[in-house]
């Protein structure tokens, strides 16, 4: 598997925890949101850095009490017409003010690359032989016609900006 | 009418560069048809029984005579020679070869059309009131709104992979010739007491297999605060809607299963956490945007013309045809023309390379080069000056293109069905030709007046069966095509749901049954009254009985 960074985030690498299995003190680990909800405090002052993987299911508002324990957070694609990721990543910085890393896992293809990045997401898992498609695909369009959350500013509001490198594409 | 800047056509010249990596990268083999279905439909590029097929957008049915002439090019260098006018107010090409389609995406990209978002799960084409700009009846012109849409919803970081497909329609008249009510969202501009202008916002309407009319989640709605509302309604439908089956994740199933007053009510606690949000446009941009759909300079004119009239009284065909497609313009002595593609015996929504040159040279000579595809897949002529309608009726009749059944029952809707749509379980377009060709006295059907009939193929509805005063939907039982009956339905601003009458019937059979419910309907009428009035007074049991014998 190969990595795309799109916001140069310093990317994390975790081992997800089996089901029973106790993190090693200081070991950045990766669980799913009804274990972490479950877990005592000695398990947080065990790890040393914590992520949470949850399924496109999950509702935001169920991660909200849990966000101030995670560094990371990895969202699963079961499918890459499961557009509920997208929304999800949205929500994280949008409602709940995330800023850790937001990966994309599962079978999401290169050219949903910008709507990943665009949504929320620092970064995503792509098998190697799709790296170069992927980058590709995240370098093709230059500018967009909506502002997103991550402060990128649409086409509509560039075209009446005062800041004339904007209105270059 | 719109026109790009360097944005625009940076954004165009983007995709049009990824699809064209995309269909070599498919065609050297990287990519399997698996991997490339995705891909091509979000261009629009369907494969269908035969071939593949092309649909490109027109942006709430509105053309320029340049862009009509490059369809008419396309028709006739990468195509047989004609193309497919939609219920969507899109063109279709059904005979394009794959490795042919990038080119035509650049050549369209030229006259600055695109094919983008006219399949997938997003958010499709807007469509509009066919006479937008151009009509008596209208609170505001409905384009521009639909221009900021069209542009927020292209390439959506959120929502290009909703649930399902996402419909929009808006008008800004009070007939309702946009079927606002069966859309995913539907958009009707008002004023509020102040003056302001804004929208009554509905959600949940569809047709397919459940078909449903859409409820209104809000009166009124401040035009500057459309899109940031649009994505509060997108984002509770992103999250919420079912992805477990097809048949059940579009909005309206949704809708119903909430209710209206609980998606209201999540919509609006959403909205008010972005209404501030740099998601609507600033105010010089709606300006920018409405200055292009500017009202042309058109100077009055006597509103009757002494040599039209003359014309009319001598040929009974063109006095016909002033009356069934021309339609009020806002400034006196000019009219709307509708260009009927509903030629007695022909196929709906289909015009020649050669046809449509000839519209946009009138459209150059008449309607300030401007043309219009309405969802009923016919063309209109907007802000023609009547003292022309004479000369412009000649050379429409001499292509083909003068039959004056606009409204009457010949101006059908018919799905593409089994000649050419993998999913369909029966042919509509024979069916169509057939009943076109039964009702082709124009006395007669004139006598019949206003009726809308609507088919389709199979129970996906492209032909908006649900929503004709006579809807016909092909279904298949036991391995035959069979042709079931609807009555009652309307997409105007009195929406309603047609009911089905009973068992189906072969394809000879279909034609006999619509000629029943005719007679029963003309036995029936009172002075003045028109089918869908009969219909609603007397009820279903009159045409069954004639249909079914039942008693
Ligand atoms: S209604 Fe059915 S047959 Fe007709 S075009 Fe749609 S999917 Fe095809």
């Amino acid at each position: 598997m190969a990595l795309i960074n799109f916001t140069g985030i310093e990317a994390g690498n975790w081992t997800v925890l089996a089901e029973d299995e106790q993190p090693t003190e200081g070991a950045k680990v990766a669980a799913s949101v009804t274990r972490i909800a479950d877990e005592s405090e000695e398990f947080f002052a065990a790890v040393g850095e914590l992520g949470a993987v949850v399924s496109t299911e999950t509702a935001y508002a169920d991660l909200a009490p849990l966000l101030n324990k995670l560094s990371f957070v990895a969202i699963e694609f079961p499918a890459f017409t499961d557009g509920r990721g997208f929304s999800l990543a949205v929500r994280l910085r949008k409602d709940l003010g995330f800023k850790g890393e937001i990966r994309a896992v599962g079978p999401v293809m290169p050219d949903q690359a910008m709507h990943l990045m665009r949504s929320g997401f620092d970064t995503v898992d792509v098998a190697d032989e799709r790296k170069e498609a992927f980058e590709a695909c995240a370098a093709r369009f230059k500018q967009f016609y909506q502002s997103d959350y991550r402060g990128a500013v649409s086409i509509a509001h560039a075209r009446h900006s005062s800041d004339e490198s904007r209105k270059a594409s | 009418m719109y026109a790009y800047d360097q944005f625009d056509h940076a954004m165009v010249a983007s995709r049009n560069a990824e699809f064209r990596d995309q269909v070599e990268r498919r065609l050297k083999g990287e990519l399997t048809e698996d991997e490339f279905k995705p891909l091509r439909l979000m261009n629009g590029l369907y494969l269908q029984l035969h071939a593949y097929m092309l649909r490109a957008a027109i942006p709430y049915g509105t053309l320029s005579a340049d862009q009509m002439r490059r369809l008419a090019h396309i028709a006739r260098r990468y195509d047989k020679g004609y193309g497919h006018f939609t219920t969507r107010q899109n063109v279709q090409f059904n005979w394009p070869k794959l490795s042919d389609t990038p080119d035509i995406l650049d050549e369209l990209a030229e006259v600055e059309m695109h094919a983008i978002q006219t399949s997938g799960n997003c958010i499709r084409n807007v469509t509009t009131d066919q006479f937008a700009g151009a009509t008596a009846d209208e609170v505001a012109d409905p384009r521009p709104y639909a221009e900021l849409l069209r542009q927020w919803s292209t390439f959506h970081p959120e929502f290009s992979f909703l649930p399902r497909k996402f419909k929009i329609a808006i008008t800004g008249a009070s007939a309702d010739r946009a079927a606002v009510k069966w859309h995913d969202i539907g958009l009707v501009l008002k004023q509020n007491d102040a003056g302001e202008v804004g929208f009554e916002v509905s959600v949940g309407g569809g047709m397919g297999r459940t078909p449903v009319i859409g409820k209104v989640i809000r009166d009124f709605l401040p035009e500057k605060d459309l899109l940031s509302y649009m994505e509060a309604i997108l984002r509770v439908y992103n999250e919420n809607g079912r992805r477990d089956n097809k048949y059940k994740a579009r909005i309206k199933i949704l809708v119903e299963a909430m209710g209206a007053d609980e998606y209201a009510r999540q919509t609006e606690a959403e909205w008010d956490r972005i209404k501030d949000a740099p998601i609507d446009v600033p105010e010089e941009e709606a300006a920018r945007i409405k200055a292009f759909f500017a009202p042309p300079p058109l100077e009055v004119l006597e509103e009757t013309n002494a040599s039209v009239d003359e014309f009319a009284s001598k040929n009974f065909l063109f006095a016909s045809w002033l009356n069934n497609n021309t339609n009020k313009h806002k400034v006196p002595g000019y009219v709307n023309v509708t260009i009927s593609l509903k030629p007695h015996g022909g196929i709906a929504g289909d015009a020649t390379a050669e046809q449509m040159e000839l519209v946009a040279a009138l459209a150059d000579a008449y309607s300030q080069s401007e043309i219009r595809v309405s969802h009923e897949q016919n063309l209109i002529l907007p802000h023609v000056p009547v003292k022309d309608l004479a000369t412009i009726w000649a050379d429409l009749d001499e292509a083909g293109l003068g039959t004056a059944n606009v409204g009457l029952i010949t101006d059908m809707i018919v799905c593409p069905g089994l000649d050419y749509c993998a999913l369909a379980n029966a042919r509509s377009i024979p069916i169509g030709q057939a009943i076109s060709n039964r009702f082709d006295d124009m006395k007669r059907i004139q006598d019949i007046g206003p009726l809308k009939i609507k088919m389709s193929g199979c129970i996906n509805a492209c032909g908006h069966h649900h929503a004709g005063h006579i809807g016909i939907l092909g279904v298949d039982r036991k391995g035959e095509e069979s042709y079931q009956i609807l009555l009652g339905g309307s997409g105007a601003e009195d929406a309603s749901k047609g009911t089905i009458l009973g068992p189906g019937f072969d394809e000879h059979g279909i034609v006999d049954a619509v000629e029943k419910v005719v007679a029963v309907y003309l036995g029936e009428r009172e002075e003045g009254e028109e089918f869908l009035g009969t219909y609603r007074r007397i009820g279903a049991q009159p045409f069954k009985e004639a249909l079914y014998g039942t008693h």
